[in-house]
């Protein structure tokens, strides 16, 4: 698997409070991970996981307060002038959540491609964008015939795929896709599901889906990452995380997703849900409060990312020290 | 429909109305409200009474040609007044003037809140302290003691120099309507997808956030024009202004000069109190008309009769 | 215990009406948990609003009844409502930040609800409100708290307690864990199912999210366009989804577990509603309809125990199981 993009240690704090406060929000914290060429990773997590600040520092709206961020071996903090900020995001454009909102409703839907076009391939002709736009339209699903409407004419399941248009047309290495589906109808998900993995298997792209229905992340994702609380607890090729999760966490989850073929589970149901606001954390785990397999170390030492299985990675010191990781450890069955 | 659901398109944000549609549905629009109808109606002949005041009124109106205090009659609409100038002729070529100054100060107060206020939005930062404190610093000049400094330096405030200083001094009330308005903007997702995309500030500023604030402007138009046909029709009232250019205002003010009312010759100030007060209308009915246009939620509700006890 | 007969609901808009729904029908029992399942634009949630009466204009009930206890809901005063309202039949919106008073502690607001519906005293507004916020497993000390100090999972318990100030026969829900996370979701739907079996009311929850109702309902009913496509025993309608819509649904939904297989999703949008296709509403989105389905818009037809909208089901053209079925 080539590597398109790395993150080390990525960080991303946030300053809260008053003016004179230093109290420091710890959004993400020493985050590691990799995505290839041609691969769907999902990053699943709950909301205060820090999954859409980790979009928002890959895409360069925010500076990452620690760490680095490797984009085809080249580190993303080095870009400095405007054609190579230009060139990183036309390679990693972002796909936003909220059809609704993400396009100006005052301006016609080829607004956006075409302003794309312009701005990251400015060798093309204005005819030579037209056709491009109505080409990564029909690539989207959509007719070119709807180049011309405007936003409120389109339902949301078509807006968000205008969306996956517009990234489109500046021929991107990854695209970021933060929560594409969750305001969309049931029925219109698996549309834009589906093309996600078509967009990767006919153009190569790679989509890092993020997303809180670890349903939809089986769907269509090569590899997961599930993040609690600013760090990542496990991560694996999905089938294998979703069959054995070895992070309590990832368990819990899995419980907790009802499926309406099985019981629901009762594992763990006495779990509020609440993840914390890491304010000034202290080390140690942070799932500790809601574990039921906390040990002594958990308050004390972070865990840090361990092989368990081939390409599996989990943070948990309980699930590590289970006979090198191999027996599955079970906090919520 | 009811709330809000995930997933449920929810109407067209108020007022963002796409420009290649607009005419059409403005047209729809003030067909289909009273205020609007009334409101473009009053305008219109407003407008065009100022065009063409030649075709209206056949006397000229500072020459003193006639018998003074002539009362109404078909020879003269309104009758004469104590220099025996026709004042139907002194209303009608009034006008001009008048719109003259409402429009100018509107399209200048507008351009400068506009300019000011989005920009002191969407830059933020030390930008934005700066603007706030330029927009605060003007909000409480007095305008009445800087137009008399005005006016005794000038020796009379003629009509440009009653246009600038009404700008300078009127912008600043729009201009925070419109950093408020564009505040609730600078998070969207379509402004963040332009900056993701690489577009420049300026670019974002004026091609993508202000292209979605039309209600508001020409509601911040509506207001400063209203505001500027009152400021200046009073400010003329009071002397302020050229004595000798024909407007309402001055009308008031040599009607004051003679105790028009209470020597019998009322018309003199009603006239154009009158007129003052029905293109105040017509700007005010307007503003109304276009927040209903731009915001569904209010319109006047239909009473809907319920079936009682259907069954 | 609740009783809808052909209830239609209209929004009155300038150029004309739309029928947002349509002739809906169905009775609730006793401690029957019912749920309402659609996606955006059935119509649920103005059905909701409809029953609970707290329709806004410019929607009017059109035609039909909702029969609370025997009496007629539709066409009674606000005086006469408000008898009913907090003490027999309760409310629970999608979302507590809309439906709590910002400004105002929890205990506050639970003062304001049991004095619009009473005159208790001091010391049975404190009592009743410590005891509904151990109801829902909220320490009795947030009382003082605001709604902006709660979590997301918290705030939504504390609508659920001031639902329950009153111990109502039946409390509407109208997508209460929607803006959940899953855990927080599964927890709440817990403490749900937890207080109406010891409490005994009966409940109308609407949802768009089948999976997470399938667990904890007793009955369901599938919207779409206004209409009732679909309504029946809540294992039934899974095992055995009657309507083609119901099963586009059904399969909408990706699966955990078991193997990974591609999916469809149901093609094309829901319909506008102030142009609707002929016939069957269903028909243009639809992979078994035929000529017929474009002519004819179906009745709701009884099968067994359930009631369907389809005329091929009344028919006998399709029979069950379908295949591509979920329980397969």
């Amino acid at each position: 698997m080539t590597e398109l993009l790395r993150t080390e240690h990525l960080t991303r704090h946030f300053k809260i409070g008053g003016m004179l406060s230093r109290r420091m929000l710890h959004a993400v914290d020493d985050v590691n991970f990799t995505i290839g060429e041609r691969e769907i990773v999902a990053l699943a997590g709950e909301s205060g996981s820090g999954k859409s600040t980790i979009a928002r520092v890959l895409a360069r709206i925010y500076k990452p307060t620690a760490g680095e961020i490797y984009f085809q071996g080249k580190p993303v903090s080095r870009i400095r002038s405007r054609p190579e900020a230009l060139r990183y995001s036309s390679l990693v454009p972002m796909v936003f959540q909220d059809p609704f909102a993400s396009m100006n409703p005052v301006l016609r839907v080829q607004h956006g491609v075409l302003r794309s076009l312009k701005l990251h391939r400015p060798e093309l002709s204005g005819q030579q964008r037209t056709e491009e736009a109505a080409r990564v339209f029909e690539a989207v699903g959509l007719g070119a015939d709807m180049l011309e409407r405007f936003p409120y004419e389109l339902s949301g399941g078509q807006r968000q795929r205008v969306g996956f248009a517009q990234a489109l047309a500046m021929r991107p290495k990854l695209i970021l896709a933060d929560e594409p589906v969750s305001m969309l109808d049931v029925s219109i998900r698996i549309g834009l599901l589906n093309l996600m993995a078509e967009l990767r298997d006919k153009t190569g792209v790679s989509v890092l889906y993020i997303t809180h229905d670890i349903a939809s992340a089986r769907y269509v994702a090569d590899r997961l990452i599930v993040m609690y609380a600013g760090q990542i607890a496990e991560t694996g090729p999905v089938d294998d995380v979703l069959a054995n999760p070895r992070h309590p966490y990832t368990q819990l989850l899995l419980s907790a997703v009802p499926d309406p073929r099985a019981p629901m589970s009762t594992a763990g149901e006495a779990d509020r849900g609440e993840p914390p606001k890491v304010i000034d954390p202290t080390p140690g785990c942070r799932f500790r409060y809601r574990c039921p397999l906390a040990i002594d170390t958990c308050a004390q030492v972070t865990p840090v990312l361990a092989e368990l299985l081939p390409g599996h990675d989990a943070a948990c010191h309980v699930a590590q020290s289970a006979r090198g990781g191999a027996e599955q450890v079970k906090a919520f069955t | 429909m009811a709330m809000p659901v995930a997933g449920v398109p929810t109407e067209t944000p108020a007022g963002q109305l796409p420009a290649g549609r607009t005419l059409a549905r403005v047209g729809r629009a003030v067909r289909s409200s009273r205020k609007a109808t009334v409101g473009t109606v009053l305008m219109v002949i407003f407008i065009l009474i100022a065009l063409f005041p030649g075709v209206i009124a056949h006397d000229s109106p500072t020459v003193d040609a006639y018998a003074p205090r002539l009362p109404v009659s078909t020879a003269h609409l309104l009758g004469t007044n104590a220099y025996g100038q026709d004042l139907f002729s002194q209303v009608v070529w009034g006008t001009r003037n008048v719109l003259i100054i409402a429009f100018a100060v509107g399209i200048a107060a507008t351009g400068i809140a506009v300019l000011i206020g989005v920009a002191a939005a969407y830059l933020g930062g030390w930008w934005d302290n700066v603007l706030n404190v330029l927009t605060d610093v003007l909000l409480v000049i007095p305008l009445l003691p800087l137009l008399i400094i005005i006016a005794a330096y000038a020796h009379g405030a003629s009509t440009g120099v009653m246009i600038t200083a009404i700008t300078v001094t009127s912008w600043s009330y729009t201009a925070r309507q419109l950093r408020s308005q564009a505040l609730t903007l600078r998070s969207r997702d379509f402004l963040e997808a332009a900056r993701v995309r690489g577009e420049r500030r300026l670019y974002v500023i004026v091609m993508e956030v202000i292209p979605t604030m039309t209600s508001l402007i020409v509601a911040a138009f509506l207001t400063n024009a209203l505001y500027a046909v009152l400021l200046s029709s009073s400010l003329q009232f009071i002397g302020l202004g050229d004595p000798n250019t024909v407007s309402w205002g001055t009308t008031l003010y040599w009607a004051q000069n003679n105790a028009a009312l209470q020597t019998g010759e009322p018309l003199w100030a009603i006239a154009p109190g009158a007129c003052i007060a029905v293109l105040g209308a017509a700007f005010a009915l307007l503003n109304y008309a276009f927040d209903e246009i731009g915001n569904p939620a209010l319109r006047p509700v239909r009473k809907v009769r319920q079936k009682k006890g259907a069954q | 215990m609740l009783e809808v007969s052909g209830l239609s609901v209209d929004y009155v808009l300038d150029h004309g009406s739309v029928r947002a729904v349509d002739d809906v029908s169905f009775t609730l029992e006793r401690g029957e948990f019912l749920g309402i399942v659609g996606e955006s634009g059935c119509g649920k949630s103005t059905l909701l609003f409809a029953v609970a009466q707290l329709l806004a204009p410019p929607a009017v009930v059109a035609d039909g009844s909702v029969k609370f206890e025997g009496t007629n809901l539709v066409g009674l005063t606000d005086g006469q409502l408000s008898a009913i309202r907090w003490r027999d039949m309760s409310v629970v919106m999608q979302s507590a930040m809309n439906a709590l008073n910002p400004v105002k502690s929890i205990g506050a607001q639970f003062k304001d609800a049991m004095r619009a519906h009473g005159k208790p005293s001091k010391q049975e507004i404190a009592a009743r409100s410590a005891e509904v916020l151990r109801m829902v497993g909220i320490d009795p000390v947030h009382l003082k708290s605001y709604p902006h100090q709660l979590s997301g999972g918290m705030r939504q318990r504390s609508m659920i307690a001031m639902a329950m100030l009153f111990t109502p026969d039946l409390v509407i829900m109208d997508e209460p864990t929607s803006a959940l996370d899953v855990v927080a979701q599964r927890s709440l739907m817990v403490q749900i199912k937890e207080l109406q079996l010891s409490y005994g009311f009966a409940v109308i929850f609407v949802t768009h999210d089948m999976s997470l109702i399938s667990h904890f309902s007793d009955r369901l009913m599938v919207m779409y366009a206004g209409q009732v496509d679909e309504l029946g025993a809540t294992r039934a309608v899974f095992d055995n989804p009657l309507h083609p819509y119901t099963q586009g649904l059904l399969e909408a939904f990706p699966s955990i577990h078991g193997p990974r297989v591609p999916l469809k999703g149901i093609p094309g949008n829901p319909p506008d509603m102030a142009r609707l296709p002929t016939g069957c509403r269903f028909h243009t989105r639809c992979p078994l309809a035929v000529e017929r389905c474009s002519q004819v818009a179906p009745d709701l037809y009884q099968i067994d125990d359930a009631l369907v909208r389809c005329l091929r089901r009344q028919d006998g053209s399709l029979s069950s199981p379908q295949q591509g079925s979920l329980s397969r």
